[in-house]
């Protein structure tokens, strides 16, 4: 229990904590990254074999009630990755992007198929490193 | 003297034919919306609707080579179906190039509507909108859906066991739905699953099954008034179970219900849409303060332990002014106040928001709040803030509310 409540919320909290800083947020973009959080030691089974994007790095997963929540991220600058995201959804059979959003360093892409629904949230923390948490819950 | 006074006139004649500009058309907006059962809900709606009208004739409207003045029409649906489809039939007659609705008769209405663009901003029910049966219906207002998914999401990581409690309103059997599907994954986690009367002013025997059944948590779904009695009968029993909600725990009538006994308030917690964007609060503050200066505070009729006057944040509001806004850009888009033409062009087309984000429909979704974007608020000296213990909810400001 205490893995289901801690980890989306540490995920959370480490995604979206810089969205309210603005320009130390820009700042942070030209910075050199740091270590990255350990892979999974295998790709993790997604729910509805949500797709994942050419590159991406599991770093964990975790229940939050009905949604299943993914963490990763992309070596990559935030529009590579959400051109990344996006195209894989459309790709994905049975998968349909239903609104996209991007700003200096976040994004998001939402989507809907295989009877879920939800939102990959992408995060540039660095030079050339974009957070991913992907949320899929039930549509 | 006289000569003056013709050279004058002359003048002022010539420099009126100069910039003299064919008179502008009228374009008819109407909010239907249930002003006399739910008068809050109505203005702030209406508010919201003019507001953006208002900015909108300022700025000049051009749709092809004609310029308009949006004009806005209220009339009251009651929270009645039926009054809700012969609004729209009227709104059609009239020539509306938008209505604006709670939520209420939609199911009917949108046939009525022959292809004028209605937009719903507050009821979130599962089936009012759909892109490809009902190409003109839109959503600015969080979906029974998201609000009740994340409500899940956030109750049953605590170990919580929750009593569902919806009322009998088209509302609560809505969210009842939502909440099923929501916690079906995790029903260890319900305690009970018990349905209202909307009319009871006392839910006493309610809320007694639902502590017997050990619930640890109430998360009740319906009416402002229902939501009262269930804090009044828990409250008064001596029972500080915690209480969750959707957004009409938010409304002022539950404060107002409960004014002699503040404390009772202090800690309810509800989902709604985000109010600000990533940009921070500055756009849905000045967003707000416009409004106010145009129409007045929304007085809650509740004061802080200080004394403090508490107001309401405009979220439905804001809601009607993001939806009268894509409106206008879809008239201009379309360059042409033909209903289908701008029920295509709203497909197509973003405004910002009164909060800073993005707003937009698309092909494929008629929704303008995703999921993602409901947070949770908590009560304290009758004001809310939103919550710490949730992701998006830590990172957001809360949102002034006293005067």
């Amino acid at each position: 229990m205490t893995k289901t409540l801690t980890l989306p919320l540490l995920l959370g909290l480490a995604s979206f904590g810089l969205t309210a800083c603005g320009d130390k947020e820009e700042e942070g973009l030209k910075k050199a990254c740091p270590t990255p959080a350990p892979a999974m030691k295998s790709p993790p089974t997604l729910p509805g074999k949500f797709p994942g994007a050419p590159g991406v790095v599991y770093t964990g997963i975790a229940k939050s009630g009905p949604a299943t929540v993914v963490s990763g991220y992309l070596p990559t600058a935030i529009g590579p990755a959400h051109d990344a995201y996006a195209g894989a959804i459309k790709g994905a059979s049975g998968y349909r992007v239903t609104k996209e959003e991007q700003d200096k360093a976040d994004a998001e892409v939402n989507f809907a198929g295989a009877g879920n629904s939800g939102q990959v949230k992408l995060l540039q923390t660095c030079k050339a490193r974009t957070r991913v948490t992907i949320t899929i819950r039930p549509a | 003297m006289r000569r003056a006074v013709l050279l004058l006139a002359l003048v002022a004649a010539a420099a009126g034919c100069g910039t003299s500009r064919p008179e502008r058309g009228t374009l008819t907006i109407v909010v239907d919306a249930p002003f006399s059962r739910t008068p809050y809900l109505g203005s702030a709606i209406e508010d919201g609707a003019r507001l953006a009208a208002s900015e909108i004739d300022a700025a000049g409207l051009h749709v092809g080579d004609r310029e308009y003045e949006l004009r806005v029409v209220t009339m009251d649906d009651a929270l009645s179906a039926a009054r809700a489809v012969a609004n729209v039939r009227s709104a059609v007659e009239r020539h509306a190039v938008a209505i604006v609705n709670e939520g209420t008769g939609v199911d009917a209405a949108w046939r009525v509507a022959r292809g004028t663009p209605i937009g719903i901003v507050f009821q979130g029910g599962r089936g009012l909108v759909d892109p490809v049966t009902r190409r003109n219906v839109f959503r600015i207002a969080p979906t029974d859906h998201g609000i009740a998914f994340r409500l899940a999401e956030y109750l049953v990581p605590k170990g919580y066991r929750v009593a569902l409690l919806h009322d009998d309103s088209d509302y609560g059997d809505a969210g009842a739905g939502e909440l099923r599907r929501a916690f079906a994954g995790n029903r260890s986690s319900v305690a009970l699953d018990e349905t209202l009367p909307a009319s009871a002013l006392d839910l006493s025997p309610q809320v007694l099954r639902a502590r017997r059944a050990h619930a640890t948590a109430l998360l009740v779904w319906g009416r402002p008034a229902t939501i009262a009695a269930v804090l009044t009968a828990a409250r008064s029993a001596g029972w500080a179970v915690p209480v969750y909600t959707p957004p009409t725990g938010a409304d002022p009538f539950v404060r107002q219900q409960l004014a002699d006994h503040p404390a009772w308030i202090d800690g309810l917690t509800f989902a709604g849409g985000r109010l600000t964007s990533e940009v921070g609060a500055a756009p849905f503050e000045t967003f707000a303060q416009k409004l106010q200066q145009a129409f007045g505070a929304e007085g809650v009729g509740v004061r802080t332990r200080t004394g403090g006057r508490v107001v309401q944040p405009p979220e439905t509001a804001m809601y009607a002014y993001d939806f009268v806004r894509l409106v206008a850009a879809a008239l201009t888009r379309a360059g042409s106040t033909d209903p289908r033409r701008v029920t295509a062009a709203l497909e197509e087309v973003t405004v910002e928001g009164a909060n800073g984000d993005e707003r937009a429909f698309n092909r494929l979704n008629h929704e303008g709040v995703v999921d993602d974007d409901v947070y949770f608020a908590r009560f304290r000296d009758m004001t809310y803030a939103p919550v710490r213990d949730d992701p998006l909810s830590a990172t957001l400001p809360a949102i002034p509310q006293t005067r």
